[in-house]
């Protein structure tokens, strides 16, 4: 599972993201990471990541797999922050393996090489998931699918777009970059009701 | 005679705008305090639904977040002031001239926001509305409307004299 904090937390924000989107990495550092620290930490907030790789950048399907893969070893956090905080690198050498095997110990790294074997897909970007295709079945794809799946319900037209939940009440989306100060307002305001 | 029709008809397609106007600030301010989900009406409500719209303000990327808050609460009851300002007819030159610099400044944050290719919501009349073309025609047009009207407002003072002389011969 691709989640931050605890079910239990009075709000709930799911987050579509595409790694190799500038704003998005923007986001992650100045706003999300704070959040998570803060009001994650606290349980005050549980963010659900679903990811949605633009077929404008051409690695983002990728990163999206590794980071799923991680997930399924239990490093999802490690790798995201580390794709974000290396967003400029892998962009412009379209080796991700580097930064994601950095970021977490060489076992944990080994199990997640064996999930990714299959889904190692240099090549033009398919449309409309945003992912290259693989030659051999890559399950994680289905779990990039879904997410892709529920974004356009959303509608997603950007990323990063986001939707709050309270008590039951589902909030419009926002899109784009949005400050921490910003943010904790909001999930302030929906925290007094 | 026709010169008189043709004055009135104007008029008349003035006045119009200028409900138009009053129609769009009350809209906007409206859709940016109701509550944004099935909740009831209260400070709470209000208090969400603003912060809302800060979220909308910040994603233009031009305020620091002082601004953005000081921003996003105060103008949609600016929005409302304006609409019954410009109902009112009171001082309208002055009315539709903070009318037209106001839409002014929001259609050409608009247009850096498209050109910068940021996909973020208007923010005009609530959340969800993506800027696209749609949007800045729409705006363009309010703006094409205020400046009607406050040209009207100009318009409307003192009558010439050869107006009145034109009048006085019709009369006669």
């Amino acid at each position: 599972m691709k989640v931050y904090g605890s079910k239990s937390a009075p709000v709930t924000m799911e987050i579509f993201t595409d790694y190799q989107c500038p704003t998005c990495g923007a986001f992650f550092e100045q706003t999300l990471r704070p959040m998570i620290n803060d009001y994650v930490a606290s349980g005050k907030v549980y963010v659900i990541h679903h990811d949605f790789p633009l077929q404008m950048h051409a690695y983002s399907g990728q990163a999206a797999r590794w980071a799923n893969a991680a997930a399924e070893v239990g490093q999802f956090e490690t790798v995201e922050a580390a794709l974000y905080d290396n967003q400029a690198a892998w962009t412009a050498s379209g080796n991700l393996e580097k930064y994601v095997s950095a970021a977490m110990p060489s076992k944990d790294f080994e199990r997640v090489k064996k999930i990714m074997d299959p889904c190692a897909a240099p090549g033009p970007v398919d449309a409309p998931t945003g992912i290259a295709p693989s030659p051999h079945p890559c399950a994680i794809d289905n779990y990039i699918i879904q997410d892709i799946q529920l974004g356009m319900k959303v509608p997603v037209t950007g990323t990063p777009t986001f939707v709050f939940y309270h008590k039951g009440q589902k909030y419009p989306a926002t899109s784009g970059m949005i400050s921490w100060p910003i943010l904790k307002t909001f999930v302030d305001s929906l925290l007094s009701q | 005679m026709a010169e008189a029709k043709k004055s009135s008809a104007m008029g008349l397609l003035l006045e119009l705008a200028r409900v138009a106007l009053v129609v769009t600030f009350l809209v906007a301010a409206y859709a940016k305090m109701k509550p944004q989900t099935a909740m009831p009406w209260s400070l709470a409500s209000i208090k969400t639904s603003l912060s809302m719209f800060a979220m909308g303000v910040d994603s233009y990327q031009l305020l620091s977040p002082g601004a953005v808050n000081f921003v996003a609460h105060w103008l949609p009851p600016f929005e409302l002031f304006l609409a019954l300002w410009l109902l009112s007819g009171k001082f309208l030159k002055l009315s539709s001239l903070v009318t037209t610099l106001l839409l002014g400044g929001f259609i050409a944050v608009q247009i850096r926001s498209f050109s910068l290719h940021q996909e973020i919501s208007c923010g005009c009349f609530g959340p969800g509305e993506r800027i696209g073309p749609v949007s800045l025609l729409r705006d363009a047009l309010f703006v094409a409307l205020a400046i009607a009207v406050f040209v009207g407002a100009l318009r409307s003072g003192p009558k010439r004299a050869d107006t009145d002389a034109v009048g006085a011969a019709t009369v006669a």
